[in-house]
């Protein structure tokens, strides 16, 4: 019931974050990561104190997972003193050092490479502990994401990198901006070991990543775990081509037609990890888990 | 001894003392050895020599990473130009660092492909400009001097910072001249003082500086002699002084950059001094600056003499 209760309060802390947003409360952008729960809960649940997680511009989902508050994230939105950052990084850096989030970063790719060097920091100074880094499946269009593995494997560091595969990037779905890449066949050009998640069940996510730990570690090696989800929160766009409007995914900003009046799932299918779990319980015990979380979360705010 | 042979000599007196360091860079402990300015390294207890592979942009990105984990280390480049690769890390990432005062060092030691016959896509002797984008600290090593200071201040310390070394200056004799005067810094560098002139030299423009004051001292004439070694600006006070007693200047810079501390250091003059004289040597940025040819200043040293006296 732990990691129910995680998913849902990271769900519920998302969407009153969402109000926020709508409500115009916030100068910096947020990428919220509404559907990525579970992946997020389970690497939270996985990780050791000497593991490092290193992050990318949507990150509020990890960063909840970690900090298990919402204020200090809240204000930090806000470019507030009390912020988790002391209002010095907003959103799309959000860091949490005393959590083990080192480094966040808002450029695609950015992250992977420093994550190698906090790796490589490891074994200099013989420290226990994994390192994780977060992409998407637009950053590993970029170049440094073959880089970043050739240097990895070649210097047999021990690292996760999970990629995130939404299967969009901002406006455009993959098939509308590359050709396929076959992760699995990239990953074992380089020799480096590849897993797929897809069910959004955070108990199989945990029990999986608890392994794919220890392998990683044992083997001195970088693996590479691609996890595909579904960001909600989508909207459409009007045109003349689309007049009932083009689906377009959510990427950024306030999602305008998820709220919290509809209480914490948003889609009824397994692209929502709420839905998923809330399968695994009694529907009037997660009604009330539900109540109970968000009346917690909103005694933090003022 | 070699400019090169010298520059290797102290860099490998420091890190053999340094434990747990980690060296890292495309051949740097292979073939000639970056030119000779890696030959033979060695780290102390718990350090790293890593011959990397060939991806600039990760590797700066893995300095960053070394460095926010505590651990020290220096990228070596074969040429400062591939840093282009980087340069998302040297912006991006420093500025998340920067934030906070740093544990660890984190060093880019990089030859600048200042010789000229590298072709249009290696011409590329714009330290300055590298320093400019992120107002990333940075040094150029032109001498015995600011080399053994810079190296034992800058090359591990907290922080991060570029250092470069002119490939131009390589095969040369190291120029050995005693210093009156050294920032604690390493910005500034003073060699000589006189009351007949300021001879003020940017980037790797040290060896055409001292050049001049022996012109002029076979002339009769006592010039001061400077080297700003920092690519971004710097308090000039030392040098206004100076200028203010001569009020005669002579800038000497061989960059190709475009945003560098020259103007910075002019627009001072402007607002501080009175001149009789100056004289300022600098690349034409109109000229053709990437075809193949001689990356060497033109200095009609008898002309500049004449233009003092």
């Amino acid at each position: 019931m732990d990691l129910a209760k995680q998913i849902i309060r990271v769900r519920l802390g998302q969407m009153m974050v969402n109000e926020k947003y709508r409500n115009g409360e916030f100068k910096v952008p947020i990428h919220l990561a509404l559907g990525h729960e579970a992946i997020a809960v389970a690497v939270d649940s996985m990780m050791h104190d000497n593991d490092r997680l290193v992050l990318t511009h949507r990150n509020i989902h990890y960063n909840l997972a970690r900090a298990k508050t919402l204020k200090p994230e809240i204000d930090e939105y806000m470019l507030l003193e009390d912020g988790l950052a002391k209002g010095k990084l907003g959103s799309m850096n959000l860091a949490n050092e005393a959590k083990g989030i080192v480094y966040t970063s808002s450029i695609l790719g950015n992250n992977l490479s420093v994550a190698a060097g906090v790796a490589l920091s490891k074994r200099v100074k013989k420290e226990d502990g994994m390192v994780i880094v977060v992409t998407g499946d637009g950053a590993m269009e970029e170049g440094s994401f073959y880089e970043s593995l050739a240097f990895l494997k070649s210097n047999n560091l021990p690292l996760l990198v999970i990629i995130e595969n939404n299967e969009w990037s901002l406006a455009t779905r993959i098939h509308e901006r590359r050709c396929p890449i076959n992760i699995k066949a990239f990953a074992e050009a380089l020799d480096v070991n590849y897993e797929l998640f897809s069910s959004n069940d955070v108990y199989e996510y945990v029990e999986r990543l608890s392994g794919l730990r220890e392998f990683v570690l044992k083997n001195k090696t970088p693996l590479c775990l691609e996890v595909k989800l579904t960001t909600l929160g989508y909207w459409r766009q009007k045109s003349e081509e689309f007049p009932d409007g083009k689906f377009i995914n959510y990427h950024a900003g306030p999602a305008p037609n998820v709220s919290l009046q509809h209480g914490p799932v948003i889609e009824t299918d397994q692209s929502d990890p709420v839905f998923v779990i809330n399968k695994c319980f009694d529907e009037k015990i997660m009604e009330a888990v539900s109540r109970d979380i968000l009346v917690e979360l909103k005694s933090e705010l003022p | 001894m070699k400019y090169v042979e010298f520059i290797n000599s102290a860099v490998k007196a420091k890190v053999s003392q340094e434990e747990g360091i980690v060296l890292f860079g495309q051949n740097i402990s292979a073939g000639s050895c970056l030119s000779g300015l890696t030959r033979n390294l060695n780290v102390g207890k718990d350090g790293l020599i890593i011959n990397t592979p060939n991806c600039e942009n990760t590797l700066c990105g893995v300095g960053f990473g070394l460095m926010m984990s505590g651990t020290n280390s220096i990228f070596f480049m074969k040429q400062q130009d591939f840093l282009l690769l980087g340069i998302d890390q040297l912006v991006n990432t420093y500025n998340f660092m920067r934030r906070k005062e740093p544990d660890a060092s984190f060093t880019i030691m990089a030859i600048v492909v200042d010789s000229g016959y590298e072709g249009p896509q290696s011409c590329l002797n714009s330290f300055a400009d590298f320093c400019s984008i992120a107002r990333v600290p940075g040094f150029a090593i032109t001498n015995k001097a600011d080399a053994e200071q810079i190296l034992n201040s800058e090359l591990v310390s907290p922080g991060f910072r570029l250092l470069g070394v002119s490939q131009r200056l390589f095969k040369t004799d190291i120029i050995e001249l005693p210093t009156v005067f050294a920032s604690q810094d390493c910005s500034i560098f003073q060699y000589s003082s006189g009351k007949d002139a300021t001879v003020v030299c940017l980037n790797f423009s040290f060896p055409y500086g001292v050049e001049l004051g022996d012109k002029l001292r076979k002339r009769g004439m006592e010039p001061s002699l400077f080297s700003v070694n920092a690519l971004t600006p710097v308090r000039w006070d030392k040098i206004i002084d100076d200028l203010s007693r001569s009020k005669k200047l002579v800038v000497i810079d061989d960059c190709k950059s475009v945003h560098c501390s020259r103007d910075n250091f002019l627009m001072h003059v402007h607002e501080s001094c009175s001149l009789k004289k100056k004289v300022i040597i600098k690349r034409d940025l109109s000229a053709d600056l990437v075809s193949p040819s001689l990356d060497r200043l033109e200095i009609d040293y008898d002309e500049v003499v004449a233009h003092l006296t």
